[in-house]
């Protein structure tokens, strides 16, 4: 072996492997390609092993040669393979392709049961105001239920309860969330400002309008200046936050026992917006809720000077201020517990 | 109330249209609920004469009769009534005519016979029930008048609240007209012709319980002819809501809806003695009611009656021996007072409740008797013929004084938030005809305010005495002044303000808990239900309360005590407060079910109730759920995934993590009669969360006609659903250092309990061991049929350095050891 030999040997190399390059089709053959060539074992390294034969003089013109081939061959083997490597993921990429037009995979969602919901959504507002909720027990005394509340036994407004009893002596399944309001006064210092939500029982027929079962929210504030003017304020607020801020309100004379005076809030009517329609009864007005400034027999039973102190109570049902709200016009669906039903309450 | 407004304007004067009197009535107190167009459904119904009344030559049962109905050819019409005879004026719907009920009457051909309208009883008017005979009109009717002219007015339906007895009268609502418009009341006439002998001389009152029966007075009116009244009476009634009777007892009738009092007419014939006694009824006496119903009478109730019998229950029924009849000649008018809450009971007692004592249940003012008494006589005499007796018998001819109560202006403006001027108020006030004057200066004022009442210098404090009419019991204390002022004024007075009161302190939000298991059951797939808290007996005798949902330091930790009965229930599906969820969340998993649900997964917060005697009554929180059916549902490349015990107890795993609780632990029960015995545990978190779940039993599967074959059902106490607090805990931060997984198969046998295994690998871990799962359950070859084989992957960890394999090894071969001592376990190589 001479000079020449090896740098003819080292060229032919370079043009065989370059050659090889350029033909491979797939990234394993490059591979074995670069193993063959350039590896320990591979053809590169076969060929250098006569450069220890060669004078010492002619040694680094043939590393040189070395160099410059096994660089060519390097950066052939880059390129084919930055190329191959580019191709096998456009292919990979198009055998993956999905109908992206399949629906998703279903994630199981449940339901919150409307009434509960609006006795939250009713919280929630109210708690702007300072407003905490309070619990009162759905088995209650007739003391607490009626004769605090102003309603002595025998009273012709005990009409406006027809009253479920029960086989303990002396109690009842409270008619209303009010017996709460003896119960909070008695348990806290004014300034009051309490929410009891709850189930109450009535000895009533269902029908899409009534039912033996339902809820209410009361609504108790108690402190020295809590006036009518207030009360009135308040409920406006809660009506255009339930309802839309556009929509107007108004109070007029109720009855309740235990308030004095006592009035019915009314909005204007949701459906015909104040013009009249069957909805509202052609009045323009839909009531919403009854209130009333606290009565001071009912200030007292709950341990309160009525000379320093007074204020309001308001009632409403979550399952009516919710049937408004989203057109549902039988309170009955609110106990069928019909999936169909609740399922829309997500 | 139904109040015809011919009625009321005949006591006072209304330039208003309905709607705009209704609204201002609405906006007064006086709510009306309903305008009613009365007589508008008769359409084309005109008043005719029949000129001849003969037999259809085909049909025995009908008439052919010619009818003049005042203009053009008299009218062939075939008839079917009997009471029918020539001469006789009649209500005659013409062809084209609309009946109510939208009935079309056309020309028809009856048996061969034209028939060119139809002859109209009350009930094809919509006026009474009498289908049978033709109404027969006043011989005066005018011939061809449309009848809605003659009878048709528009009646106002007020819904008057339960304090107000005094509007319950034409009367009292025109006073609520005058105080809107100013117009001048006119009373109707009471002034009498009297003539015969006295009443004094026929008839003695004597009232023996004067509590009971604080005025009585009666009236005497001889040789009546009862007939029918007349027809502008009886359509007025009707209007009204009344059925017209006979004239005696439409007058009675007529006072009542007039002036508001009730009045009773006895057959004077029937008084034995010329003695009316009013008592209380003796123990086991009988009466027979107007109703024909004989009655047995207990000592409470009031009776009026004659020295031999009672003749009637006072205030609310007569009897029938005594009732105003066709033969009856001389009557006897009685117009009482009586106790509110005596009448009220006894109408309770006898389920005879009505609108006469509706109208005693809420009080009448004294002066009502007198008033009553006289007008009823006056109309007696003018529709029934017959002579009034001169003078009347009173038990108690004395007016009561008025009652007065003090007001402060400024404390009415304090309550309303307004600033009237006391003039303004006073003024306000007469126009509800509340006198008032100023308390003198320096005297001492009462003021009513509550249960006691307070003094108040006139002095120190602008005080005004305000005198309540007669008729007014509704007006007791100071905010029943600031209500009527505030009323007459208007509600929109009131300003609109916002509170600027003191704020209360802080308050936990009892249901925050309830709000956030609610919310986390809702995310993981399940739906909210409310379900009765009544139940049917049945259900609360198969699904008893558990009393192992105890509590530490929670409400639940009382024994829930017998199960309540409602004593008055709706239905007997509704008559027993529940002490479980569950039989309730099964029935809504039944409804759903039945209406092609396939899979169902619900959930409810809610009470249970028993009565543990000390105290009587007992309430507690309760979580129950009910998984049925699919629970991922099918998929084009999936099938559908049932539930199963596994689901349920991942719901409540899902819960304690939620609440901050430790893992709950599952043990095996067999004690529970509904749950399949096999796949029951009692479930607890480390006191936190505790209760029972399982698969029900298919028996009561059965029992209950559930059309499913898997349900599986939990109930739970959670601390902090009655009110509480989510429970804190502690967080840490993450290791740097990663955690090495071994695998272990433990060979047991079969019914070793999984939760006896991996808590033996907890007890032997050591610190190092930070996490195991149960990742496969194998049975089957090549293990013995006795056998499982449970395969853990354990993670060891520690904190500050990485573990040497010697570390490793030397904890999984204490885990190993300890397994093979404490639970018998062998390992696989």
């Amino acid at each position: 072996m001479d000079l020449a030999d090896l740098t003819r040997d080292l060229e032919t190399l370079r043009d065989d492997a370059l050659a090889s390059i350029a033909a491979s089709t797939d990234v394993a053959t490059l591979e074995a390609l670069e193993l063959d060539i350039l590896g320990k074992k591979g053809r590169l390294t076969a060929i250098l092993r006569g450069i220890g034969a060669l004078p010492a003089d002619d040694r680094p013109r043939v590393g040189a040669v070395a160099n410059t081939v096994r660089g060519a061959i390097e950066s052939a083997l880059a390129e084919r393979g930055t190329h191959l490597r580019g191709s096998a993921l456009t292919e990979r990429l198009a055998a993956e392709t999905l109908d992206v037009t399949t629906p998703g995979r279903a994630i199981r969602r449940g339901s919150l049961h409307p009434s509960i919901e609006a006795m939250g959504q009713i919280a929630e507002i109210f708690s702007q105001f300072g407003f905490v909720a309070y619990e009162s027990p759905e088995i209650e005394d007739d003391l607490t239920n009626f004769q605090m509340l102003n309603i002595p036994p025998d009273h012709p407004a005990r009409d406006l309860w027809d009253t479920l009893y029960v086989d303990v002596e002396g109690h009842l399944l409270r008619t209303h969330t009010s017996p709460g309001q003896i119960r909070v006064m008695r348990s806290t210092e004014p300034p009051i400002r309490a929410l009891l939500p709850g189930r109450c029982f009535r000895y009533e027929a269902i029908d899409a309008s009534h039912g033996s079962e339902f809820f209410q929210v009361e609504g108790l504030m108690i402190d020295e200046g809590t006036t009518m003017g207030d009360l009135k304020g308040l409920l406006d607020q809660f009506a255009k936050a339930m309802y839309g801020a556009d929509k107007k309100t108004r109070f007029r004379p109720g009855y309740y026992p235990f308030t004095e005076p006592s009035v019915a809030f009314d909005v204007e009517c949701l459906v015909c917006g104040g013009s009249g329609c069957p909805a509202c009864g052609r009045t323009g007005w839909m009531t919403i809720l009854g209130a009333g400034m606290v009565h001071p027999v009912v200030l007292q039973y709950g341990g309160l000077d009525p000379e320093r102190y007074q204020g309001f109570a308001f009632g409403m049902g979550p399952e009516r201020i919710k049937m408004l709200k989203h057109g549902i016009t039988d309170l009955r669906l609110f106990l069928d517990n019909d999936l169909r039903f609740l399922e829309q309450f997500r | 109330m139904r109040v015809p407004l011919s009625w009321l304007r005949e006591i006072v004067d209304v330039d208003l249209t309905p709607d705009a009197l209704a609204e201002r009535l609405t906006l007064l107190g006086m709510e009306v609920q309903g305008i009613i167009a009365w007589g508008d459904d008769w359409r084309n119904v005109v008043v005719g004469e029949l000129l001849s009344v003969e037999r259809h030559p085909r049909a025995d049962r009908l008439s052919l009769t010619r009818v003049d109905v005042g203009s053009g050819e008299p009218l062939d019409i075939v008839c079917g009534a009997t009471n029918i005879a020539t001469g006789q004026r009649v209500p005659v719907a013409l062809p084209g005519a609309i009946l109510p009920g939208e009935r079309h009457i056309e020309r028809t051909e009856k048996m061969g016979v034209v028939s060119n309208g139809m002859l109209c009883s009350g009930d094809e008017l919509g006026l009474t029930g009498d289908a049978d005979g033709i109404l027969i009109l006043q011989g005066d009717a005018p011939l061809g008048r449309p009848l809605t002219e003659l009878y048709g007015d528009t009646v106002l339906d007020v819904d008057v609240k339960p304090n107000r007895g005094d509007a319950l009268s034409i009367v009292g609502l025109a006073r609520e007209v005058a105080a809107l418009t100013g117009a001048p009341l006119r009373m109707p006439p009471t002034d009498l012709v009297e003539s015969g002998r006295p009443i004094a001389e026929r008839l003695r009152v004597e009232v023996e319980d004067p509590a009971l029966c604080p005025r009585f007075v009666g009236r005497w009116v001889s040789t009546v002819r009862v007939g029918s009244s007349p027809d502008r009476v009886q359509m007025r009634l009707l209007a009204a809501g009344q059925r017209p009777i006979s004239n005696v007892v439409d007058a009675s009738n007529y006072v009542m809806v007039e002036l508001g009092k009730p009045i009773h007419t006895f057959d004077a014939a029937a008084v034995h003695d010329g003695r009316i006694i009013v008592r209380r009824a003796t123990a086991g006496e009988r009466l027979e009611t107007l109703d024909h119903v004989v009655r047995e009478l207990d000592p409470e109730t009031l009776v009026i009656a004659d020295p031999a019998r009672p003749l009637g229950i006072a205030g609310i029924m007569g009897g029938a021996a005594s009732e105003v009849g066709e033969g009856t000649t001389d009557v006897v008018i009685e117009s009482a007072i009586f106790d509110p809450i005596s009448i009220r009971r006894s109408a309770f007692r006898y389920a005879l409740r009505s609108e006469a004592s509706l109208r005693f249940e809420k009080g009448q003012e004294s002066r009502l008797a007198r008033l009553g008494a006289d007008r009823t006589a006056r109309l007696i005499a003018e529709w029934a013929g017959g002579e009034v007796a001169p003078g009347v018998v009173d038990s108690n001819p004395v007016e009561p004084e008025p009652a007065h109560v003090a007001f402060r202006p400024a404390r009415v403006n304090r309550l309303l938030g307004t600033s009237l001027a006391s003039s303004e108020q006073r003024d306000l006030l007469a126009r509800v005809g509340i006198e008032t004057a100023p308390a003198a200066p320096g005297s001492r004022v009462r003021i009513a305010a509550g249960t006691k009442p307070l003094e108040v210098d006139a002095a120190d404090a602008e005080v005004v005495d305000a005198t309540v009419p007669s008729w007014r019991r509704d007006l007791s204390v100071e905010a029943d002044i600031a209500e009527e002022v505030i009323r007459v004024r208007g509600y929109d007075l009131v300003p609109t303000t916002t509170p600027r009161t003191a704020m209360p302190t802080y308050r936990h939000d009892p249901l925050a808990v309830r709000d956030l298991v609610r919310h986390t059951l809702a995310g993981a797939g399940l739906s909210e239900v409310v379900t009765f808290a009544l139940v049917a007996p049945r259900l609360v005798e198969r699904f008893p309360a558990r009393d192992d949902g105890e509590l530490d330091g929670e409400p639940e930790q009382r024994a829930a005590g017998r199960p309540i009965a409602v004593t008055n229930p709706l239905s007997s599906q509704h008559a027993v407060l529940r002490q479980s969820l569950v039989g309730s969340l099964l029935e809504v998993v039944s409804t759903n079910l039945r209406q092609g649900r396939d899979d169902v997964a619900i959930f409810e917060a809610g009470k249970g109730y028993g009565s543990p005697g000390e105290p009587p009554t007992h309430e507690w929180w309760r979580l129950g759920i009910a998984l049925t059916g699919a629970a991922r549902s099918p998929a084009w490349d999936r099938p559908a995934r049932a539930f199963d015990l596994d689901d349920a107890k991942g719901v409540l795993e899902l819960v304690c993590r939620r609440l901050g609780f430790e893992a709950p632990t599952f043990t095996p029960i067999t004690d529970d009669p509904n749950l399949h015995p096999g796949r029951a545990a009692r479930v607890q978190a480390g006191g936190r969360l505790v209760g029972r779940l399982g698969e029900l039993h298919p028996a009561t599967i059965e029992a209950l006609d559930l059309r499913a074959e898997r349900i599986y059902v939990a109930e739970v106490a959670v601390a902090g659903l009655a009110g509480g607090r989510p429970s804190e805990h502690r967080v840490t931060a993450p290791s740097r250092h990663l955690a090495v997984e071994r695998d272990l198969a433990v060979l047991v046998p079969l019914e070793t309990p999984a939760a006896v295994v991996e808590a033996a690998i907890r007890r032997h871990g050591g610190p190092l061991l930070r996490d195991v799962t149960l990742f496969d359950i194998y049975r089957g070859k090549p293990l013995a049929e006795s056998d499982k084989s449970l395969a853990y992957r354990l993670a060891l960890r520690d904190d500050e350095r990485t573990l040497t394999e010697a570390e490793l090894d030397a904890a999984v071969a204490a885990v190993v050891a300890g397994l093979t001592t404490d639970v018998g376990a062998r390992f696989r190589t």
